[in-house]
């Protein structure tokens, strides 16, 4: 028996459940604009993950790392979900560095 | 220095689990005219992935099967949902499959119309936009 992916399994549903609540709270309060803040450090865990010896640890910060571009990608939707009312909409958002260049990309959508 | 590829096995399997996921669940939710074949065929296959997880020696294929496999197995929880969000016109009804027609037929939020397909605007909707958002198509 092999117990490594079943109990990483568990985690990971934990921490893409944590997920859900990031990408809603962080999009109500602070916008999606910081998309390119929270890819870049999902991509940044994820290249740490390499030189990590340690299976446990750098399982972890790969699947970090992937749920938290993944919920970049989710930004922009939530945005609209909240504007149509399906979630509690915050007109007072606090915008990343360099908001008006960002705004000129198109946001990552899958 | 030694590279592990664990962590990058994992994020492989997290992201594309998700990704391919939320894309499936969409597709066969919209055109099954029954729910729980997908349903059930997302549960057998993700214990066949956990399976597989468990009797390998491979640390990498363990992680990757073990992840692919809970995500299967939530996407089965998810075909509950999408049906729910058809149900409240937060993802358009295909009108070609009978449940969903039903669906347009009985419950007056949902609508053949993807609302989510804009970009932001910065302010809220009121309900009569939104009304005529979905008045648009028929």
């Amino acid at each position: 028996m092999n117990w490594f992916g079943l109990q990483l399994c568990l985690v990971t549903c934990c921490i893409i459940g944590l997920g859900f609540v990031w990408v809603i709270r962080g999009e109500r309060y602070l916008g999606y604009l910081w998309w390119p803040y929270t890819m870049g450090l999902g991509i940044l865990l994820v290249i740490a993950s390499l030189f990590l010896s340690n299976d446990w640890v750098s399982a972890l910060l790969g699947v970090m790392g992937a749920s938290l571009i993944w919920g970049s990608t989710e930004l922009k939707e939530q945005a609209v979900r909240a504007e149509l009312g399906w979630y509690p909409f915050n007109g007072e958002k606090l915008d990343p560095p360099f908001a008006e260049v960002i705004k000129k990309q198109r946001a990552p959508h899958l | 220095m030694q590279i592990n590829f664990v962590g990058l096995v994992a994020a492989f399997a997290v992201f594309l689990g998700i990704w391919w996921g939320h894309v499936a669940v969409r597709k066969i939710e919209a055109i099954s005219g029954r729910l729980w074949p997908p349903i059930l065929g997302a549960i057998l296959l993700g214990i066949i992935f956990e399976i597989f997880a468990a009797r390998t020696e491979s640390i990498n294929l363990s992680a990757a099967c073990g992840i692919i496999g809970m995500t299967l197995l939530w996407d089965a929880f998810e075909f509950y949902r999408q049906q729910k969000r058809v149900k409240n016109g937060h993802a358009p009804a295909n009108p070609n499959n009978s449940r969903h027609a039903q669906i347009l037929a009985e419950y007056p939020e949902a609508t053949t119309i993807d609302l989510l397909k804009r970009s932001p605007r910065g302010r809220e909707y009121s309900a009569e936009e939104v009304a005529a958002m979905k008045a648009s198509v028929e």
